[in-house]
Order: structure tokens, then C-alpha cells, then sequence
């Protein structure tokens, strides 16, 4: 039955490889690993190997901070802090109990953890830039502290004499303190990287582009911000602890605000998205404050140019430079190699090989059986997702009032939807049609009413929740992922993750499965072959066509689309017009939409809205002949 | 009388803040960028009148008004080189944190200029208006240069609340804050604008430190804290609205004198930080965050 609406060479899309996910941390922190035991194996006691020690080191604190602030756009001020807490941490279990310097480090890096959870809990609370407003207060009440109460050596800084490898021939202790720093950051940047690539880093990015789009994709996004907190400051703090039992001191500049700027301006050189370039961006400032000492002592003025060049040649810094230069690199070896096989290159390889990709063409018939058993298996477990108590109504909003300001937006607001079917929502501009979808969606908290899903009452559930009882929504501007694949952006509402830590993502990932779901629903659509494409090269029916299946991945049960058909043509709203009326067999749909023909074609009934009050409630037919929807809408 | 004496020290210490707040808002809305280096125009013009009347004894007012120029023609290249290269080209509007580190990095270049050329020490531009300090009959006290701080954040002040409300250029500015994409369909050179805000704010930023330094004397690395200060204020006005960051920017220095004179020198700012971090917490909608965020 829907497989009749499905091109099926169109639906045939080549499966990303598997393995993959592991290869790239792995070979990352190895790379890593294997450049840092060469340096230090040679060069530990002498001059490079002490520069490219401490950079090594600022690496672990740079490397946290690529996931928190860089990829999920977190933008906390407070590494310098947390480092200071690792670094005095160690320096004091070290002079005034004599524990060991690498015990010190574990044990402190831990406390941390705990202290960065407590203050975590309350600064996390805040987004965007009153998260970094607060968070800027801390190195400047630290370093106020530090210098005022004169713990600590003051304003000066603390000693402490053991270090890392106790040994007693300093060359030694520097080969011993070198490989514990490069095990360190191989630990550390293979957790990172771990993390980024697995189904909560994807999370991690939607919360990073808009954190409101990620609540409505199920996202805990309050929850999500604690753990990078918390990942960041630990890591933070055990750079820290290596940086005081290495140097064998601690300078109370390492908390201050400045130190901090430092910090940043390695993440934003390297590529703040990027951990291969969170831990270049440390060293090549490290280097090059240590290459001359015209530089060291004029390190301002270099830094300054140095990251106003980079970030003006590509915002994600040196590792976006190398990427995009790889790419053309790939695109112009591509283009010589498809000339001499006198072929044109398929547009939208993506994860597929050239082979698989140029999909319409060369389709084989397992293949096409391939997508249509993924269609069809898509259909049935929706129908069995979507169920419902026989009779009952699947939504129930009762008495639904919104006030902005002394504005009255919605004025107690009565509906009530089954659980299958297409149901219409017009009104003019200003009316409160996606007021109410908010309402329904959970990002509009309503002064007065209920809204009821399957009999529950869910008026007080946030947008998270309610993504997981089976509400899913459009919105009226496409809001895609920037930056990431078609499929990614499907795979985005079929995560599995939501209730996972942040720790399981280094253990494993089910971002395959995650995006074998989305394949699914793109399949069902007959989208397979743009699953590899990039969603901001698409057009704008292609863009409102992947928010949809975005929204229909999940299965929902409550489907609730803003103004699906605007900006599109007239064989575009055609083609939409045979998909939703496919969906409404599965599901319940409610449908903003200015064009009235369309919503009087496809539902079973219209709800009109004006001026924050429902006017009218009826069928197509009814909805046709109404008095008042003719004055209100058609202007007659 | 120590309440009055200690409220007039806060309010001139928050005059500075809420200018320095002022352009930082202003320019904000004009340009969506934040410009932590406006504290650094401040230093340079503290710094550079000293260095060029007593080191290379120039007279006073060639002294300043050399150094203005510098400042000025500074920014005006910085803007026509760096900020045309960053907001103008074909590339897609980056968010708000990577247009801030472009002033960051302007900030250390500044700072590691001025480094250079005049050196680590504590320097302070001559005062303007030397003697004693001005007391009333109820045992208030004013610094003479305080009195001068405040009457330049008056006239500046007022100036600008003119241009903003009776003349047409104020009123486009107005408009580039608004809606930058609007402003520039109706007509109005919203990179202009741009300009012209910077140069102008790195101007007067400069003006306030060679008015102010005399009471608290500046090093090279003196810009970033007021920076932070008037970043920090313009935040509580939600980086959009001028007037609250005014507003907050005077609370703050009121608020930093009373700690200091009733609390505890000592802990004085790291008090008032705490403080002003709970607020962001307690409070953000309420203190303007909200809006600034975006969401």
C-alpha cells in the first residue's frame, strides 16, 4: 500500500560503514600517543621535549574543552579554575601529606568531578551567554581569593617537590614524567573523540546549533549540559594535577582570567570542533612561545595575529583549513579519476562508495528488496507504536490559556483528536496557531488548562518527555543541523541515548542503529538517496522534506507540522499532499497551514482560530460553507 | 558621611563602568559583535598621552590629541581590514563566539603593543584639573578628576541620547539594531554605521582613560578589566539596551565601593563577583540574559 508511493531505486541507499566509529578515536588518540613517545623517548631531558610536554598538557585541558565549549557550544569560563583546583590540589597532598604525586593526581581529579557536579548543578542552569557571564566570575573570585587571602603562596604561587616518576637522575624523571603526560592525553583525547562520535555526540551538536530544537528532538538537555560541565572541569583539573607534578610548581597566573584566554585561544586556532585540533592548537602556541624569546616575551601581539589570521581563513581554525584543503584535494583527485573513466562523479556519494552512490542508475535487486523491506518494516512498527486506547481521544486540551504580556493570546482553548487522522488548524496571522502548537509540544508553558495525551496529563512535562510519550513536531522556519548529513539529521529523533550518560558514549555507540531508523523513515518517503548529502545544499521543499522525516522517524503518535507547505510550488504541495494523507493512515496529524484548499482537501476536520479563540470546529464540507470562516479567511 | 563619600566614589568608579558598558551595547547592536577591547582603547589613550608628554614632553593638548588620532585611525583600519574580511565577504554570519574572539585577539594585540612601547609599569595621564579635592559643607569629598569623569559620561550621555532621538543618522543607527538585514534593504549602509560606532566608541574610550587614570593609574594590561567590567554590565542589560547597561553599570561601581568600605577591602571584588554570579543565576530573565541569548 505505501509502497506504491515509493520510487524504489530512489529508495536504495548505500549503508555507512560500521566500523568506522571505532577506527577514527582509536586512530586519533593513537596518532597522538605515537607522536608524543617519539618526542619523548628522545628528546624528554632536553628543551623541545619540555615544550611539547607543557603543551601536552594544556592538551588535556584544550581537549575537554573541543567537547563542551567547541562542539556543544557550552561556553563556560571556568577551565582556568578547575585547573588551579587540580594543580594546587596535587601540590598539597604532595607537600603536607606526602602522597604521591601521581596518587595526588588521580585522587584529585576525582574530587573535582564531585566539586564540578555541585557547582555544575547550579551554574548549568543558565544557557548561552548567561552561562559564560557566570562562569567568567569564577577565575576572577579565584584569582581575587588566591591573591587576597595569601593561602597557597599567594599571589605568587606554591612549589612542591614531587613529581610525576619519582627518580633520581633528572633525565629519567623527565622520560618517566613525559610518558605518563603522553598515556594521559591518549586516555584523554581517545574519551573525547569517543564521545564525538557516538549517538551522543550527535545529541551533543543539536544541543550545540539550538538547544530548544534539541529539547523537542528528546534531548535532556539540562542533564546533557551538567555532564559536559562536569566532563570539562575534570578534565580541566587533571591537566592541572600533570602541570603541577611535572613543573614541580604551581604560579597562581594559572587561574586567572588570562590563563583562561590562553586556553581559548588554543581551542580556536586548533578548531574548536575538532579534539586532532584542540591538541595542535596547544602545541604550536606552546612552540611558538617557546621558539624565540622575542616571541615569549611579545607572546600578545603573536597570539593576537595569529588567531585573528586563522580565524579569518575558516571560523573552525586550523583543523577546518586542513579539512576543506583535504577536500579539494579529494574533489580534484575524484574529478581526474572520473575523467579517465569518462563518467560523470555521482553528486551524492556521501557514505556510499562511487559505486553504490550513483543510486538511479546501477540498482541492483537485492538492493531494491533491500529498501522496500526497510519501507515496509518502517510502516508496521509505526502502526504498532501507534495503537491507542480504542475510542478514546488521543489528545485533550481543555481550557488552554496563554498570556504574553497583557496580551491574551490563547483564551481557554477546548480540542480533542483521535488517534489516527489529518486534522486541520487555520486561522489569520496572529491568530495563536503555533502558540498552540507549543503549548501541545511543550515549549509554551500555558497560565491555565490541560492538555491530556492517552488520558495522561502532560500540561507540566517538558518538550523532552513529551518527544518520548510520542509528540513530535515541524517547525514553521526549517530548522536542520547545519553542517551535518541528511541521514544524521533523521538519525537525530531516532536516538536511543536519551537516558544514557554521557560516560556510556564512550563505551559504545548505537549511532548505526540510530541512523538504520532514519533510513527507514527516509526510504519510506522515497528520500533514500539524499542521505548522504549536506541539508544546507538542498532545496527548500528537499529541507521542509527531511524536518518531516525527521519528524516522522520517531514513530510518533502526535504529529504536529507549522505551515508544512509554505514556500513550496504547486507539484511540490501535489507530492506533500500524497504524504500526508499516507501518514494520516498511521497516526494523528495536526496541521497548521495557510493554504486553505489543501487543508480542506486532505483533513477530516478543521479547527479555526482568531484572535486567540477557537470560531469554529467542522468538516471539510462544513468548514466550505461557514459564515465566519468565509469573513475571517477568504475575506468576503 | 562615610555612606555619602563611599556612594560618590561608587558612582564615579560606575560612571566608567556604565560608558565603557554603553559602547559595548551600542556597538553591539549595530554590529552583533562584542567588543571586549574597548578597555584597551582606554589604555592606550591613558598610557600614550603619558608616554608622549612625559617621556617625549609634548605639550599637553598635542599630546592628546595625537594619540586620539592614532586611536581613531587604529580602529578605523582595524575595521576596514579585519572586521570587512570577518562580516562582509560572502561567508555565512558566524555566531556570537567566534566574533568575539576577533576582539579577544584585538585585545592581546593591544595589549602586547603597548607592552612594548611603554612598558610594564603603573602610568597614569597628567590630570587635567590639578588641586585639591573639591569637599561640601556636610564633609563629602570629590576628587577634582572624578568630578571630570562624571561631567564627560554626562555630556557624552546626553549627546548620544540626542543623536538617537532627533536626528535621522541616530535613527538609522537605531534601525541597523533592530534588524541589520532590514536597515540595509531600506537603504541604510548598515557597515557604515559599523564603522563609524567602533571608531567613535574606541575614541571615547580612550578619552575616559586619559580623564580617568590619574585616579587609579594604568598598566599595559589595565584594558582587559575594564573590558570584563563593562562586558559584564553591558550583559545585564542584555548587551541590546543601552540604558540598562548604564543603569547597571553604575549599580555595579556603587555596589564594588560599599563592599570595599563596608565589608572588606580585601575581598571587595571577589564579593561583588559572587554577587553579580548568584544574580545571573537567580535571576537571568530578569536580568536581561534571555533576550541576549537568542531563544
Amino acid at each position: 500500500m505505501v509502497t506504491s508511493k515509493v520510487t524504489p531505486a530512489a529508495g536504495v541507499r548505500a549503508r555507512p560503514a560500521r566500523s568506522r566509529s571505532l577506527r577514527g578515536p582509536l586512530g586519533t588518540s593513537g596518532l597522538v600517543v605515537a607522536a608524543g613517545l617519539i618526542v619523548m623517548s628522545f628528546y624528554a631531558a632536553q628543551y623541545i621535549g619540555s615544550v611539547v610536554l607543557l603543551a601536552f598538557t594544556y592538551a588535556i585541558v584544550t581537549a575537554g574543552m573541543a567537547v563542551q565549549i567547541g562542539f556543544s557550544q557550552q561556553i563556560a569560563f571556568s577551565q582556568s579554575v578547575f585547573m588551579g583546583l587540580g594543580a594546587y590540589g596535587v601540590a598539597v597532598l604532595n607537600t603536607n601529606l606526602n602522597m604521591p604525586s601521581l596518587l595526588a593526581a588521580l585522587a584529585v581529579t576525582v574530587a573535582s568531578g564531585l566539586v564540578a557536579l555541585v557547582l555544575g548543578s547550579v551554574v548549568t542552569r543558565a544557557s548561552g551567554l548567561a552561562l559564560a557571564v557566570a562562569t567568567i566570575m569564577l577565575p576572577l573570585i579565584a584569582v581575587g581569593y588566591l591573591s587576597s587571602a595569601g593561602y597557597l603562596g599567594g599571589s605568587v604561587g606554591m612549589p612542591l617537590t614531587g613529581s610525576l616518576w619519582p627518580a633520581s637522575s633528572p633525565q629519567a624523571m623527565a622520560v618517566g614524567n613525559g610518558m605518563i603526560t603522553v598515556a594521559v592525553i591518549g586516555v584523554v583525547v581517545f574519551v573525547a573523540s569517543r564521545i564525538l562520535s557516538s549517538d551522543i555526540g550527535l545529541e551533543l551538536y543539536v544541543l550545540g546549533v539550538d538547544e530548544r530544537m534539541a529539547a523537542a528532538m528528546g534531548v535532556s538537555t539540562p542533564r546533557r549540559k551538567l555532564e559536559l560541565f562536569v566532563l570539562g572541569s575534570m578534565f580541566a583539573a587533571l591537566g592541572g594535577a600533570v602541570y603541577a607534578g611535572t613543573q614541580l610548581f604551581v604560579p597562581a597566573t594559572l587561574v586567572d582570567p588570562t590563563a583562561e584566554l590562553s586556553l581559548l585561544m588554543m581551542l580556536f586556532i586548533g578548531g574548536r570542533r575538532s579534539i586532532l585540533g584542540a591538541v595542535a592548537g596547544a602545541l604550536i602556541i606552546e612552540y611558538v612561545s617557546g621558539a624565540s624569546t622575542w616571541v615569549s616575551v611579545n607572546i600578545l601581539v603573536v597570539e593576537g595575529v595569529l588567531i585573528t589570521v586563522v580565524l579569518l581563513v575558516d571560523p573552525e581554525g586550523l583543523a577546518g583549513i586542513v579539512s576543506s584543503l583535504a577536500a579539494r584535494l579529494r574533489r580534484a583527485r575524484r574529478a581526474g579519476g572520473a575523467a579517465a573513466d569518462g563518467g560523470p562523479a555521482p553528486a551524492c556519494t556521501g557514505h556510499a562508495s562511487a559505486g553504490t552512490g550513483s543510486a538511479v542508475a546501477g540498482v541492483t535487486p537485492e538492493e531494491v528488496a533491500a529498501a522496500d523491506r526497510r519501507t515496509s518494516a518502517f510502516g508496521r512498527s509505526w502502526q504498532a507504536r501507534a495503537g491507542g486506547r480504542a475510542g478514546a481521544p488521543l489528545l485533550e486540551c481543555t481550557g488552554v490559556t496563554k498570556d504574553y504580556g497583557g496580551l491574551r493570546v490563547l483564551d481557554s482553548i477546548g480540542l480533542s483528536l483521535p488517534a489516527r487522522g489529518l486534522f486541520g488548524l487555520c486561522g489569520p496571522n496572529g491568530a495563536g496557531k503555533t502558540t498552540l502548537l507549543g503549548v501541545i509540544g511543550g515549549s509554551v508553558p500555558p497560565v491555565a488548562g490541560r492538555v491530556l495525551l492517552d488520558g495522561a496529563d502532560i500540561t507540566r512535562l517538558p518538550p523532552q518527555q513529551r518527544f518520548h510519550l510520542g509528540v513530535s513536531r515541524t517547525f514553521q522556519a526549517v530548522h536542520l543541523i547545519a553542517g551535518r548529513s541528511v541521514l544524521d539529521n533523521v538519525a537525530v529523533s531516532c536516538l536511543s541515548s536519551h537516558r544514557s550518560s554521557l560516560a556510556a558514549g564512550i563505551v559504545r555507540s548505537r549511532l548505526a542503529q540510530a541512523r538504520d531508523k532514519a533510513a527507514e523513515a527516509l526510504d519510506y518517503l522515497g528520500m533514500g538517496r539524499l542521505s548522504g548529502m549536506e541539508v544546507s545544499t538542498l532545496t527548500l521543499e528537499n529541507q521542509r522534506m527531511v524536518e518531516f522525516a525527521r519528524a516522522i522517524a520517531a514513530r510518533p503518535r502526535l504529529l504536529l507540522l507549522d505551515e508544512p507547505a509554505s514556500g513550496l510550488s504547486e507539484p511540490q504541495r501535489e507530492r506533500l499532499k500524497e504524504v500526508l494523507r499516507t501518514v494520516g493512515d498511521m497516526t494523528c496529524v495536526l496541521l497548521v497551514e495557510h493554504d486553505l484548499g489543501l487543508v480542506a482537501q486532505i483533513t477530516e476536520r478543521i479547527f479555526v482560530l482568531a484572535s486567540g479563540q477557537l470560531v469554529f470546529e467542522g468538516s471539510p464540507e462544513e468548514f466550505r460553507n461557514s459564515a465566519v470562516v468565509s469573513s475571517l479567511l477568504v475575506g468576503l | 558621611m562615610k555612606f555619602g563619600n563611599l556612594l560618590i566614589a561608587g558612582v564615579v568608579t560606575g560612571s566608567i563602568y556604565a560608558v565603557f558598558a554603553v559602547c559595548i551595547a551600542v556597538w553591539y547592536r549595530v554590529s552583533n559583535i562584542l567588543n571586549l577591547a574597548v578597555g584597551d582603547f582606554a589604555m592606550v589613550g591613558a598610557l600614550g598621552v603619558d608616554y608622549l608628554f612625559r617621556v617625549d614632553s609634548w605639550p599637553l593638548p598635542a599630546a592628546i590629541a595625537t594619540t586620539l588620532a592614532i586611536v581613531g585611525a587604529f580602529a578605523y583600519g582595524y575595521d576596514q581590514v579585519v572586521l570587512r574580511l570577518a562580516q562582509d565577504g560572502r561567508r555565512r554570519q558566524e555566531g556570537i563566539v567566534i566574533t568575539f574572539f576577533f576582539t579577544f585577539a584585538l585585545s592581546f594585540f593591544i595589549d602586547g603593543v603597548a607592552k612594548i612601547l611603554f612598558g610594564t609599569d603603573v602610568h597614569a595621564a597628567p590630570g587635567l584639573w590639578n588641586g585639591n579635592s573639591l569637599t561640601f559643607a556636610t564633609g563629602l569629598h570629590l576628587e577634582r578628576a572624578g568630578l571630570l569623569v562624571l561631567g564627560c559620561a554626562l555630556i557624552s550621555g546626553l549627546m548620544f541620547a540626542i543623536y538617537i532621538r532627533y536626528t535621522l543618522s541616530g535613527k538609522a543607527m537605531e534601525a541597523c539594531g533592530e534588524n541589520n538585514l532590514g536597515a540595509r534593504i531600506v537603504g541604510i549602509d548598515t557597515r557604515q554605521y559599523r564603522r563609524i560606532i567602533f571608531v567613535g566608541t574606541a575614541m571615547l574610550a580612550a578619552v575616559f582613560g586619559i580623564v580617568e587614570s590619574p585616579i587609579t593609574g594604568y598598566t599595559f594590561l589595565s584594558g582587559a578589566t575594564i573590558s570584563v567590567t563593562g562586558f559584564i554590565a553591558a550583559a545585564y542589560g542584555g548587551f541590546q539596551k543601552p540604558g540598562r547597561a548604564l543603569v547597571a553599570g553604575i549599580a555595579i561601581g556603587i555596589l564594588e565601593a560599599l563592599l570595599g568600605g563596608y565589608v572588606s577591602t580585601q575581598y571587595a571584588d571577589t564579593l561583588m563577583y559572587g554577587i553579580l554570579a548568584a544574580l545571573v543565576l537567580a535571576r537571568p530573565r530578569a536580568m536581561g540574559f534571555e533576550s541576549a541569548v537568542g531563544g
